[in-house]
């Protein structure tokens, strides 16, 4: 070593830099989200796909003559919603494994729960922004159902419906997360999102349901969407109207907790612990 | 600034990194040198925190790399420059950690003008970049938050010699103005030409270090390469002396030091056309030194 170089400070004076604001880093997670063409395409969709649902909608019911009312719209279009939108929740999660960017991202944030949490938010603002972007396009066709029809307009959209609904979906983009974290593999955790969230659902509990008891008892436990249908619109599975209990509250809570808390702390777990190779 | 003590990192029964010390200084470029899997990779990973150390330690400026708030504004790290988003745009990689940072966006075309890469370049996806501007823009993500200290894993690796030229230039320059590097490389003759200070690792130990100089000189191998207009009367000369001959290329390869080499054809009047130093340095070295019987007993070299 020479002389000039002791002059030099061996140490770092971290006093000045502030730790990386946590809304800065959502930003950035919410821009990485959108910024590929698959982000971009995926939303296109989306929309495009609400567009069509709703001008589907009103062209046959004008057609046909029938009545819609806004929670039934609102049903409809949450459809499109549901089903694209969760990808986002998986891909902001996989993406970082598949193209192997999360050594760009743990190395700027090493604090990788609050990189988490980042993506957590983000995804989960999205849900919110779709639902009302849905919301409002239903009330938008509610209108035009009136003046295409001449029918009068039924504003039944309660509060407790629409909070519900909103938790429901809030509820699925956070398990397609959860599975992203554990699997940390795209094309994985989207098979088995749709597999639990939606193939099995309709395909096989459907049928089970219709001619087992036992799948009428346990089914409600471990499917979110059979759990959720008493809390959300006060029916039960063949559609009776039911008074909501204590069970069907912890029915709920015991689907939340296998699709929703347990894959994502495990998942979390997995990212705090992985070594990027 | 660099400071790593007995770092030793295990993946069950392998162990990647064996018991390393090192430190790099400012002002200097530290190559960290060997070959595929000797655990440069692994001691970079463990020091900005990719992955934790089975014991020892790894410090940056006094620092673990973890307890360094927005870290990217002072410690730049290029661990592998094919590690982005394929969809993304160059420039879109530099705004996203411009961003992260809290830089303004302008920083983002500095840094795209000092790796050369052009507005057109950088508004391409990274998926159509060679594996060069990869590297470009790799450097320029690194350097992006200003920091004092640069972590480059393989740099120069896809650079063309134009590159690697202005690669050893533009750390040369960092370092001057205070900045401490590390970079690692298994090319030994890039880094011989970018790095002021060697770490030499083998099978994840440190079997030399220290500066370029003082490990050359360890190094006493006497060999010339030479060609002459009557290589005949010179080999014959060089035998008469008892040096070692034999023919290499055009000319011939003779165990003795190019002054001798030189005195030898003056005394006999002969034309040289080339005369150089035949020993090949560090990649001699290097190999000596990572050799499985040897590596053991020469861990203290430097």
């Amino acid at each position: 070593m020479t002389t000039e170089q002791i002059d030099r400070p061996l140490t770092l004076d971290l006093s000045g830099t502030p730790r990386t604001p946590f809304l800065r880093l959502v930003r950035v997670e919410w821009r990485k989200m959108l910024d590929t063409r698959a982000g971009f395409w995926l939303l296109a969709i989306t929309g495009l796909m609400l567009l069509l649902t709703i001008s589907l909608t009103l062209l046959v019911v004008t057609l046909t003559d029938s009545t819609v009312t806004a929670s039934g719209l609102s049903e409809i279009l949450m459809l499109p919603v549901s089903v694209l939108i969760p990808v986002f929740a998986v891909l902001t999660v996989t993406n970082e494994w598949g193209q192997r960017t999360h050594m760009v991202t743990f190395a700027l944030e090493p604090r990788r729960l609050r990189v988490i949490a980042a993506k957590l938010s983000a995804v989960s603002g999205l849900a919110v922004l779709t639902i009302v972007v849905a919301i409002v396009l239903g009330a938008l066709g509610n209108l035009m159902y009136g003046v295409l029809t001449g029918n009068e307009v039924v504003w039944d959209l309660e509060a407790s419906t629409l909070a519900w609904a909103v938790t429901v979906q809030i509820l699925f983009f956070l398990m397609g997360f959860g599975l992203a974290t554990l699997l940390l593999n795209t094309p994985g955790a989207i098979a088995l999102f749709y597999l639990f969230g939606f193939i099995l659902p309709f395909m096989v509990y459907a049928p089970l349901l219709a001619f087992f008891d036992w799948a009428r008892a346990v089914l409600p436990w471990v499917d979110m969407n059979l759990a959720g249908a008493p809390l959300m619109a006060g029916v039960d599975l063949t559609g009776r109207i039911v008074e909501v209990g204590l069970i069907d509250y912890a029915r709920f809570g015991s689907a939340v907790l296998i699709w929703v808390v347990i894959p994502v702390t495990l998942g979390s777990l997995r990212v705090l612990r992985a070594e990027p190779r | 600034m660099i400071e790593v003590n007995s770092l030793t990192k295990r993946y069950g029964a392998f162990t990647a990194v064996d018991d390393i010390s090192f430190s790099c200084q400012p002002g200097r470029v530290t190559g960290f040198l060997g070959p595929n899997g000797a655990g440069k990779t692994t001691t970079m990973k463990v020091l900005v925190g990719l992955a934790p150390a089975t014991s020892g330690e790894a410090l940056i400026g006094g620092h673990r790399y973890a307890d360094i708030p927005n870290p990217g504004r002072h410690v730049g790290v290029l661990l592998d420059a094919s590690a982005q988003h394929a969809g993304r745009t160059g420039r879109e990689v530099l705004t996203l950690a411009a961003m992260e940072m809290g830089l303004p966006r302008t920083r983002v075309d500095e840094m795209l003008a000092l790796v050369s890469l052009t507005p057109a370049e950088a508004k391409r996806r990274i998926r159509n970049y060679s594996l060069g501007m990869r590297q470009r823009l790799g450097i320029a993500h690194a350097l992006l938050g200003d920091p004092s200290v640069l972590i480059l894993d393989e740099p120069a690796n896809g650079l063309d010699p134009a590159g690697i030229r202005w690669m050893r230039s533009l750390l040369k320059e960092y370092a001057d103005r205070g900045g401490s590097v590390l970079l690692s490389s298994h090319l030994l003759n890039e880094v011989e030409l970018i790095a002021d200070e060697l770490i030499l690792i083998g099978h994840g130990r440190v079997v030399a270090q220290g500066d370029k100089q003082t490990l050359l000189e360890g190094t006493h191998h006497d060999v010339t390469l030479v060609t002459s207009l009557d290589n005949t009367a010179l080999a014959a000369a060089a035998e008469e002396h008892g040096f070692s001959v034999e023919a290499a290329g055009q000319g011939l390869r003779i165990g003795a030091a190019t002054v001798e080499v030189g005195r030898l054809a003056a005394d006999k009047q002969i034309v040289l056309t080339d005369l150089r130093s035949g020993a090949s340095g560090l990649e001699d070295l290097f190999l000596e030194l990572t050799s499985s019987t040897q590596r053991d007993d020469l861990g203290g070299v430097a």
